[in-house]
């Protein structure tokens, strides 16, 4: 390099590899933490596609619409759902303590472990294997006074001809996720008994499918709707039906990119001052080299290189700085506050869009610069000291 | 030629009807006062600077009608300049400064080469590769006088060279561009308060409040158009 400034160029290299750096930190950990939600909603609550009838509940039989599914070679499993709120007590010591409209969901237990993970989340006990057990969400359970496994609750659920219904079940699990996008606020029971509280013999309220490819999403789904046109269905992909929870993230992580861009603007600006001052400090050679016959085609050029050496260099560095930052968070299982595990991808698209946004954006923040250095005349710069 | 500085009650005519002719060959000595205009001069020949009014004519080219371009690549060809403070680019070494014109030129088949004996004729020959911050004021001298001469320019012109350095340093570098001028047969323009340091030269111009005189004071006579 003609203009040898060894502390500014160093100087304005960190400043875009910093500002790619953000970026990736801020990918890694906000788009984690939503890939993260977007996973356990998909594991724990809708799956990959979830199904629903515009009348709140599907009539038409689970089972015969479950193997319509699994006859699909992109779907791994699906599990019917069934969903209310119920009044719970537990006496305790004597004391009788109560929640009321507690959410409760009827799973299948045999087919909801296929297609489901919210079975993992058992971390005490064991899953919902009889028609009298229950496994509370953790926060209920604590809600309840601390149930225990083994401690006998009564539930008090409201049926479809408005008479309450009251049936005694034994805890036999406590359900806790990491994150919290399980059942912890639920309690989880057999979808038959809960059919048999609720006089709703054969009803649905959902029925979650899971996907060996979860790309395939909007083709099972526009398959299936293509299939049933004249019933009442709803099918959406995990993004649509999951979307009340999601959209408070998204707008969150538009905000953080937005202030991640906004962060490599600032290095913009830091290349553009560190520019200026190298053809500030090098007026007087930048004088001489007119002098001596250079073009301010030539200075211009001088300067530009620069800046895309900078921005090559800066790039680059900031790129393996944030991938590895990136392996990072992956080979240690990087987690949001010490519970969710954060679900971390390498996606080469935003990789390359972030270096060569970074990338442009020094070889753009060099043009004034350079413009400026050529039109310094040869004369008035060589008196420069 | 006529140069003008400022506008109105600041204006100050650095040069005011100058002109003079000078042979291939020839070498000038531009002597004069602080402030007398010889810098100035050296400017406008130099193509460094534009003339108010007036002409420069280089080997029969108008220079007046040359693009900002043209301009510098007649400078990269043509003139050669040593300037009084060596003006050495400090990054690159000594042997780099020397190519620096020739790279310019895009011409650098063989540029090192040229450069290498132009320093072994001026005794940098030790030299050539360290950092031009790390040699002596003389040794940037003769280094620059490599350089102004690296194109086998047509004019080389110098500035005060030998106005930062001591008189035995200054009595060499001298000798080296009469030397210089001698044995390549180029026009030497050189600009200097102190004539005495160079002796016998080919001729002489004196600058004084803007007009240029032929000879030295004691004996000077008008050169104008």
């Amino acid at each position: 390099m003609l203009f040898n400034k060894k502390a500014s160029l160093i100087g304005a290299v960190l400043a875009v590899t910093i500002g790619i750096l953000v970026i990736h930190v801020n990918f890694v950990i906000f788009q984690g933490l939503f890939d993260a939600i977007v996973r356990d909603l998909t594991d724990y609550r809708f799956g990959n596609i979830q199904v629903t009838d515009e009348e709140d509940y599907i009539d038409k039989s689970d089972i015969s619409l479950i193997n319509w599914f699994e006859r699909i070679p992109y779907v791994e499993a699906a599990t019917p759902r069934l969903s209310t709120t119920a009044s719970i007590n537990i006496t305790k010591n004597g004391e009788r303590i109560e929640e009321t409209r507690v959410p409760v969901v009827g799973v299948d237990p045999l087919r909801d472990i296929r297609a489901s993970t919210v079975h993992k989340t058992v971390d005490e006990g064991q899953f919902v294997y009889s028609r009298n057990s229950i496994v509370l969400g953790s926060n209920v359970a604590r809600d309840l006074g601390g149930a225990q496994v083994g401690d006998n609750v009564k539930l008090k659920i409201v049926d479809r001809y408005g008479q309450d219904q009251l049936k005694r079940f034994i805890v036999t699990g406590i359900a806790r996720s990491p994150g919290g996008q399980g059942f912890d606020y639920s309690v989880i029971m057999h979808i038959d008994t809960l059919r048999d509280l609720m006089d709703r013999d054969g009803y649905t309220s959902s029925i979650m499918v899971k996907l060996n490819d979860p790309t395939k999403a909007i083709e099972v789904k526009e398959f299936f709707l293509r299939s049933f046109p004249n019933e009442d269905f709803i099918a959406e992909t995990i993004e649509e039906a999951a979307e009340q929870q999601l959209a408070g993230f998204r707008s969150g992580i538009a905000m953080i990119n937005m202030i991640g861009y906004f962060g490599m603007m600032s290095s913009a600006f830091a290349v553009v001052t560190i520019q200026m001052m190298l053809v500030n400090s090098k007026t007087r050679e930048i004088g001489v080299m007119r002098a001596i016959g250079a073009k301010r085609k030539d200075i211009l050029i001088i300067f530009l290189f620069q800046g895309l050496i900078i921005g090559t260099i800066g790039a680059s560095v900031g790129t393996v700085a944030g991938l590895g930052y990136t392996i990072y968070a992956q080979e240690t299982k990087m987690s949001w506050n010490n519970s969710l595990p954060l679900e971390v991808t390498i996606q080469w698209d935003k990789i390359l869009q972030t270096a060569l946004t970074a990338f442009s954006l020094a070889v753009i923040a060099s043009l004034y610069p350079s413009y400026r250095a050529t039109k310094l005349l040869p004369v008035e710069a060589m008196r420069t000291v | 030629m006529t140069k003008i500085y400022g506008e109105g009650d600041t204006q100050v005519r650095a040069l005011q009807d100058v002109s003079f002719s000078v042979s291939k060959g020839e070498f000038l000595l531009v002597i004069g006062a602080s402030g007398s205009g010889k810098s100035t001069l050296l400017n406008m020949i130099g193509l460094l600077d534009r003339p108010t009014n007036g002409n420069v004519i280089i080997d029969g080219i108008n220079t007046s009608t040359l693009s900002d371009n043209q301009i510098s690549s007649f400078r990269n060809r043509k003139l050669g300049f040593i300037f009084q403070s060596a003006n050495l680019l400090s990054d690159l070494t000594v042997l780099e400064n020397v190519t620096l014109p020739r790279q310019i030129m895009g011409n650098n088949g063989t540029a090192i080469s040229d450069a290498k004996k132009l320093l072994t004729t001026v005794g940098l020959e030790p030299q050539m590769y360290k950092r031009a911050n790390k040699i002596s004021g003389g040794q940037a001298q003769r280094a620059a006088i490599a350089r102004g001469l690296a194109n086998s320019p047509s004019i080389v012109l110098a500035d005060e060279p030998t106005g930062n350095l001591d008189s035995v340093t200054a009595e060499t570098v001298v000798q080296l561009m009469k030397s210089m001028s001698r044995k390549l047969g180029q026009t030497f323009i050189v600009v200097t308060h102190d004539h005495r340091q160079f002796g016998d030269v080919d001729r002489v111009i004196t600058t004084k409040d803007g007009r240029a005189f032929e000879g030295k004071e004691s004996s000077k006579i008008e050169v104008t158009a």
